[in-house]
């Protein structure tokens, strides 16, 4: 097995460093060990590590199928990861309320559209699997309480209106109708506990985990490591490493501190790490994807991401210096956020473009309100105090705007090929709302290689890690080059469940 | 014995100038907290107290009501919000010693006029 020499070796450096002093206090680095003659400190069924969508989903499929001793671990003081953030919008082909809508679509459907965004390099085997179990996660939040929007949308790169919002329009919306399940079917849930690294058995097999408890993140104090053995196995559901700076800028050197980041501090991806260390194969992890629809104005994800998201299909994006539109407002991230950055003045320096919409078609989403009283949006009633405002040409942004008035007619964007079926009868007229757009790290494509059974691929045998499973953000390759909107929550949650079923070999 | 009792006295002082500084921060806790770190300190002094510490003397559901915004913005509750619920450990938000940003300010441009640190 690949990991003996590499365990062997971080034992050594384990050992310089006692020696270099007890000063040192426990160094952040994750390590890995073999479990032969560890003390174990707890012994439970199943160990998951992270409470995002995966990791809740996990827990919940795994008790449904008889587990008994389900434990979550999460390093935060609160759960939920980048889910309990994220902007609640979830596609899956074939609902109920596609039917109700209309909207022909399938598995393949959704599949191809995925495999365009990924540019050739996506995982048609994974994209498949998890397109065909996306209406059973749907339907997992349904019956833990989530509750959605009464309409479907359209998000940039989907060939069809296919995605769900939850009706807080945030992740949140499932994350915590999942957690109060968990709780309520006797899922064990433990906050502040850090993984630090995973016990290994004679066959280079995953038997357990080493768990640091009472952690609090970016502080200076250390908690005591637990040996927990995992009966039935580890599922890896640590998500991505968009806050890791060091680690992006090394995988594409102009993501850094300067650029924003749209996810929750813990997403620094030690748990990838320890994957790798163990012997997991790496997978696009230079495929990092910046949200196109973020706002400079706010951190994170903040109110304006999920405004522009809805908006986006039926408003235009101008550049500031020209009143020009720049791009096709509906196409893939990647596509849109390469188009945004350009927007610079001579020296350089970022110059946000603009997303203007109409008042009466933007106020539809429950975010246009919020926008505007925290002073990340403004409203405007004429094109002329818009244009000063910004200190946009006038006569540019007139002539744009009757222009692109013309395809909402014809439904043909003649500029850009932007699909107008969302913006069918929406002219931009007065009065306006308007956001800056700039895009902030948002996603990690790349990640460990798993397979359709969750489990991870080791470098060298080519074989899964006996005991080792994972799902979610953390786990790459799946998308390609570029994930489209709404794609992950299915991913997450399919995945936590497919390793939860292999894990109770069902 | 001498030296020792010295270090004493200057580690003392130490802690009684951290208590000072937290009953700066809120006043009210000056006579609950007094000199006695281990009221909130229940992990030991040199550790942060548990999650549960504050818990002894405040109840969520009280704080929850009496930040609670109006229905439009319901979900800004800082003690019962849209992301956590009423779950979120207070340490997240609050110290004692120090200053720090509420939670939400990571990704939301709310303002909580009455946080103190
Ligand atoms: C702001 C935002 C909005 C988004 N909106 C959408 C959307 O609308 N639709 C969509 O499909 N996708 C969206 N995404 C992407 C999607 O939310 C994420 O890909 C997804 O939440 C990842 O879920 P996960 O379960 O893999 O990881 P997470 O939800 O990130 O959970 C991982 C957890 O593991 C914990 N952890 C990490 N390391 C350790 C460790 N060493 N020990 C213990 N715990 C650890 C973390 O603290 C975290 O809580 C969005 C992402 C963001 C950031």
């Amino acid at each position: 097995m690949s990991n003996i020499d590499l365990l062997g070796r971080r034992k050594f450096i384990a050992g310089l460093g006692i020696a270099a002093g007890a000063a040192m206090v426990a160094p952040a680095m994750a390590v890995s060990e073999k479990a032969d003659g560890v003390k174990w400190d707890k012994e439970v069924e199943i160990v998951i590590i992270g409470s995002g969508f995966a990791g809740l989903a996990a827990a919940i499929e795994a008790t449904k199928h008889g587990a008994k001793d389900v434990h979550i671990f999460e390093k935060m003081s609160y759960f939920g990861g980048n889910s309990a953030i994220n902007g609640g919008l979830f596609a899956a082909p074939g609902t109920p309320m596609q039917k109700k809508e209309g909207v022909e679509d399938s598995v393949d459907r959704m599949v191809n559209d995925q495999l365009l965004s990924g540019r050739g390099i996506a995982d048609e085997g994974l994209l498949r699997h998890v397109a065909s179990h996306a209406v059973e996660a749907l339907q997992m939040t349904l019956d833990a309480g989530s509750e959605y929007h009464p309409y479907l949308q359209q998000l940039g790169g989907h060939s069809v209106a296919r995605t769900y919002q939850t009706s807080v329009s945030c992740g949140a919306g499932i994350t915590q109708p999942l957690y109060k399940e968990c709780k309520r079917i006797g899922v064990n849930t433990h906050n502040r506990s850090k993984f630090e690294g995973f016990l290994v058995g004679n066959k280079g097999e995953v038997v357990g985990v080493k768990m640091r408890q009472n952690y609090h993140f970016g502080e200076d104090q250390p908690g005591k490591v637990l040996n927990i053995r995992a009966k039935r196995g580890v599922i890896m559901a640590t998500g991505g490493f968009a806050q890791n700076v060091d680690l992006r800028m090394a995988q594409d050197p102009t993501l850094t501190a300067d650029v924003g980041c749209t996810n929750a501090p813990g997403a620094t991806g030690e748990g990838m790490f320890e994957m790798f260390r163990l012997g997991a194969i790496p997978v696009h992890l230079a495929h990092i994807q910046s949200g196109p629809w973020a706002s400079p104005d706010e951190g994170g994800f903040g109110y304006v991401s999920n405004y522009s998201i809805f908006n986006l299909p039926h408003s235009i994006a101008v550049s500031r210096t020209t009143g020009k539109r720049f791009m096709n407002e509906i196409a893939d991230r990647k596509t849109r956020a390469d188009a945004e950055l350009s927007n610079r003045d001579e020296k350089g320096n970022p110059v946000p473009p603009l997303l203007i919409s109409s008042f009466k078609d933007s106020k539809a989403h429950p975010n246009t309100e919020k926008v505007i009283k925290y002073n990340v949006g403004w409203k405007f009633e004429s094109l002329e105090e818009l244009a000063t405002h910004f200190g946009v040409p006038l006569a540019g942004l007139k002539a744009q705007i009757a222009e692109y008035n013309g395809y909402v007619k014809t439904g043909e964007d003649k500029q850009f090929g932007k699909d107008m079926t969302l913006a069918k009868n929406k002219m931009i007229e007065a009065p306006f709302t308007v956001v800056r757009l700039w895009p902030k790290v948002h996603y990690c494509q790349g990640g460990v290689k798993v397979n359709t059974k969750a489990e991870v691929t080791d470098s060298f045998t080519g074989k899964s890690i006996t005991g080792l499973y994972a799902a979610g953000e953390v786990c790459g390759g799946i998308h390609g080059v570029s994930r489209l909107g709404s794609c992950s929550i299915p991913e997450c949650m399919v995945m936590g469940m497919t390793a939860a079923r292999s894990l109770m070999n069902v | 014995m001498k030296n020792f009792n010295i270090i004493l006295g200057l580690v003392l002082l130490g802690l009684t100038s951290l208590s000072v500084q937290s009953a700066e921060i809120r006043d009210y806790h000056k006579d609950v907290i007094g000199k006695d770190c281990k009221t909130c300190h229940d992990n030991g002094i040199k550790q942060f107290p548990s999650d549960q510490s504050c818990l002894q003397c405040h109840d969520v559901d009280d704080l929850a009501k009496k930040t609670a915004r109006s229905e439009e913005d319901k979900w800004q509750n800082p003690h019962n919000n849209l992301h956590y619920g009423k779950d979120v450990p207070c340490q997240e938000c609050h110290s004692e010693h120090k200053t720090k940003q509420p939670l939400c300010s990571n990704c939301h441009t709310f303002k909580f006029d009455k946080h103190k640190g």
